[in-house]
């Protein structure tokens, strides 16, 4: 391949000299090993053992359990009402956080702001440092985990239901206003700048104008978001919210397999329909974004204009859809009964008053400087570790996921395919998007508590817990970039005669690599923002440092622990965005 | 556009069922009976099958309710800092605290009073553990904890008084610091799993509850050819009942003194009332006050987990 590529260059007109090995592209990469294996060093390696043989009893008896889950009609009863309550629980959260990022979308877009201040000041605009704010402070809200704004609403509401709704909506808000509010900038201005020229105010015209052009993506990313909800409704079961997150923790610390198993089930069955209807909505709308939460990835051809709307008013799924969702949200509200009285009540506001009082100011002096770059660098070391296998093991089971890929008609099947390999293509895509569904679907605190059975403790069964859950989802993403993948280069390469190796490495890897790399740097900021969870597992880190801290009820403590892990998680975000930068210049 | 008003009006029912969602029980609530009879609100995290009694909590609610004459409410939370919150906000009334968990409760809700405990809770102990691989041999004196220098070593979780708490003062007592240990301390997150951890290898040596590991190898479902018990800590107070102090306001003033009558007078030979106290694994419980706790304070103080 490499003889016909240099001769191809040679008889072209215009010689393309062969790009340097030493760029910014290998110089990332580089570093990522480098990071990789310092972190790997961080975790202990050479210095002790990390896999534990004496654990792999407990895990054979948990495994075993798993043929053997609790069925008793007691404990399914139970089962089933804390299912539907964790789903109530996340229906309850996206409503609300897609009120929240809808109307923070219109107030973090960039075309809001140049309309409301298109002046320019020393040569630079007006309108970039208001804009800028208020990204920072969506981007404060997102970054801190639901568990942590689920101890902080139950420390000035209360045990209600609406400590958890809150706990959701807050940060999926803020994440749904960025990607919501840069749909808006990606969209066509032509007829919002034709309404601004008539005077229009600017929230109207946007309102009339770019916020229908952008519906479809945005319904796409609110069910995306719905699929997250669900996850994040059985962590808070943790602090009280119930739920199924809230059963497995009960039946985990007395280390009853077989009800941790029916809970399991329950959890997958929930995930599992939760995502093949959101899958199957969004294949629908079409809509080539799937983009994901807290770095929406490059919008490839937004769909725009009302044709599109008209067309899709009439596709059957797309409709029952949203008659479903109008049915699920009363029912969810009346299922859990959240208390919106209390939000705004006197006591509320007293409890708000004396946690701001304790809270306030924050002391970093509590630690020397050289411990908080240590603990930062543990979290950081953890979360690599976790995105760094769960990149890998996702890149191999993204493929088979794809229903595109070796089913019949697929990218790498023979059109000649007998019955062997359809099967054969069957069994794969099941195993595959089974292992990937059941990792995304335990908690990451759960992952945790089983992996440091069979690995010793340290930064290692922390990564390890996260990787898995990052896994989870990072793969059923990627595999969502291959099934969207422009096909027309494929099927050329295909009825051209490739084999099925050169396809893959010449025409799927180069197409969907931009995307998985994309989604790879959001998920490693999502990685570091969860360490939080894993604290406990002898990891250590800034999450272990404040999980002693709420248990401490340090409220200074908690605060200043978040201002550098917002601070970590902002300079991560810097990287990645640099990384991606670098990465789309060609 | 049809379509869109019957999807718009369903949106919009959706808001209001909503917000009748919370009204309609409050005015009920109201109608039918008058306020003095709000529901006591009472929540438990137990030191041994919590999920035992998180699951079948109505026999204690209605146990309860029928000693004192009000309606009972139970609410079952699994997180220590969160039940200490809601205590503290006042959205429970009356919970079952460790000890540790118990003194920061009522440092936030001043007046807030300990009532009872279990007859075992006022001569409560931990053990420490280790597997047998770990060469570290059973001893009588507290000196003899400086033999888990090097190794590791897992709590419980931690805001336990005797999986976490006492053990930590012991060891400090010893001369033995959280560094001292290899690796960092864990968190295993309940006395089973500190005992499963250990069993399993994964860390050398452990603490826990003395109750928990008294049943557990009583059922015989330790390996004692894996782990064996080290050391039994001296004394201390363990959980117990605490109570908000504004009980006596919306009650009566005879209201802390009847729930605890109604916890003395559970009877061993009642069948129902041996539920309950199984349930929590006592033979009877016993009236306590905030005193007994002076000595948990301190410990708290000295190792951060009380500010």
């Amino acid at each position: 391949m490499q003889k016909t590529l240099s001769g191809r260059t040679s008889a072209s007109p215009v010689a393309v000299p062969r790009p340097s090995l030493f760029n910014r592209k290998t110089g990332w990469v580089l570093l990522f090993i480098a990071g990789v294996i310092w972190a790997l060093l961080q975790a202990g390696l050479l210095q002790h053992d990390f896999v534990n043989p004496g654990g792999w009893e407990r895990v054979r008896r948990f495994l075993a359990a798993g043929l053997n889950p609790d069925l008793s009609p007691d404990f399914l009863r139970l089962t089933l009402d804390v299912t539907i309550t964790t789903l109530a629980f996340a229906v309850c959260g996206t409503f609300f956080s897609l009120i929240f990022g809808f109307v923070a979308g219109i107030f973090a877009s960039e075309v809001w702001w140049q309309s409301i201040l298109p002046g320019r000041v020393g040569g630079r605009s007006l309108y970039r440092a208001p804009w800028l704010a208020v990204r920072s402070v969506l981007a404060f809200l997102r970054a801190i985990h639901e568990i942590i704004w689920g101890l902080f609403f139950i420390s000035i509401i209360g045990l209600d239901p609406l400590s958890a709704v809150l706990a959701i909506a807050i940060p999926f808000g803020a994440v749904t206003g960025k990607v919501f509010s840069e749909i808006l900038d990606e969209m066509p201005r032509q007829p919002y700048l034709v309404l601004r020229n008539s005077g229009v105010p600017p929230t109207l015209a946007l309102t009339y104008t770019l916020v229908p052009q952008a519906f479809l993506d945005a319904l796409s990313y609110a069910f995306y978001r719905f699929e997250c909800s669900i996850r994040a409704a059985a962590v808070l079961g943790i602090i009280g919210a119930g739920g199924l997150g809230h059963e497995i923790f009960l039946s985990l610390q007395s280390l009853r397999y077989e009800q941790i198993w029916t809970l399991f089930l329950a959890l997958f069955a929930l995930n599992g329909l939760t995502d093949l209807w959101s899958g199957l909505l969004r294949r629908r709308l079409g809509a080539k974004l799937s983009c994901s939460g807290a770095d929406c990835v490059d919008i490839d051809s937004p769909m725009s204009g009302t044709a599109t709307l008209q067309l899709y008013r009439y596709d059957r799924v797309v409709r029952a859809s949203l008659i479903i969702a109008a049915l699920l949200i009363p029912f969810s509200f009346w299922y859990i009964q959240p208390n919106f009285g209390k939000l705004f009540s006197e006591r509320t506001l007293l409890h708000l008053g004396e946690v701001a009082r304790w809270a306030f100011p924050p002391d970093f002096s509590q630690l020397p400087l050289s411990e908080w770059l240590e603990l930062s660098a543990v979290t950081v070391a953890m979360s690599l570790l976790a995105i760094a296998g769960a990149g890998l093991l996702a890149l191999v089971l993204s493929f088979p996921s794809a229903h595109n890929f070796l089913l019949p008609g697929g990218l790498l099947v023979p059109s000649t395919a007998g019955l062997f390999h359809r099967t054969l293509g069957w069994a794969v895509l099941l195993i595959a998007r089974s292992i990937l569904l059941v990792a995304r679907s335990i908690p990451p605190p759960v992952w945790a508590l089983l992996f440091i059975f069979v690995l010793f403790p340290g930064i290692l069964p922390g990564a390890a817990a996260l990787g898995m859950y990052t896994l989870g989802i990072l793969g059923r993403l990627m595999a969502e970039v291959v099934e969207n993948l422009d096909d027309r280069p494929l099927t050329a390469l295909k009825a051209l005669g490739a084999r099925g190796g050169d396809i893959f490495t010449y025409g799927i890897l180069p197409l969907s690599s931009p995307r998985f790399l994309a989604y790879g740097l959001y998920r490693w900021e999502e990685a570091i923002r969860a360490t939080v969870v894993v604290g406990l597992v002898g990891a250590g880190g800034l999450g272990h440092l404040l999980t002693e801290q709420l248990s401490s009820f340090d409220y200074q403590g908690v605060f200043t622990t978040l201002i550098v892990f917002v601070t970590l998680i902002f300079l991560v975000d810097q990287i990645s965005a640099a990384v991606r930068r670098t990465f789309r210049e060609n | 556009m049809f379509k869109k008003l019957i999807l718009m009006s369903l949106l919009l029912g959706s808001l209001l069922l909503a917000a009748c969602g919370d009204a309609a029980p409050a005015a009920e609530g109201a109608a039918a009976e008058p306020a003095s009879t709000e529901p006591l609100v009472i929540s438990a995290i137990p030191d041994q099958d919590p999920e035992v009694l998180q699951r079948q909590f109505g026999q204690l609610a209605s146990y309860l309710s029928e000693q004192l004459g009000v309606p009972v409410e139970y609410k079952p939370v699994t997180d220590y800092a969160a039940s200490v919150t809601a205590f503290r906000v006042g959205d429970l009334d009356m919970v079952w605290f460790g000890g540790l968990t118990g003194v920061q409760a009522r440092l936030q809700v001043p007046e807030a009073q300990a009532l009872v405990q279990r007859d075992i809770d006022e001569n409560f102990h931990s053990v420490f553990i280790a597997t047998k691989a770990s060469g570290i041999e059973p001893f009588e004196d507290i000196d003899g904890l400086a033999q888990l220098k090097g190794h590791t070593f897992t709590f419980g979780s931690d805001s336990s008084t005797s999986g976490r708490l006492m053990p930590q003062y012991f060891l400090s007592q010893a001369g033995v610091t959280l560094d001292d240990f290899k690796g960092e301390p864990g968190f295993s997150g309940s006395h089973d799993a500190t005992i499963a951890l250990v069993e399993s290898g994964s860390y050398e040596a452990g603490a826990l509850n003395e109750s928990v590991w008294d049943n557990r190898v009583a059922a015989g479902e330790v390996d004692l050819d894996q782990v064996q018990i080290l050391w039994r800590t001296p004394p201390y107070h363990d959980y117990h009942w605490v109570a908000r102090p504004d009980l006596a306001e919306r009650y009566g003033d005879d209201f802390p003194d009847k729930i605890t009558q109604a916890f003395l007078s559970l009877d061993p030979n009642n069948p129902d009332q041996k539920e309950i106290l199984d349930l929590f694994g006592a033979e009877k419980f016993i009236a306590t006050s905030n005193d007994n706790y002076a000595q948990i304070e301190a410990v708290g103080r000295e190792i951060g987990k009380i500010n």
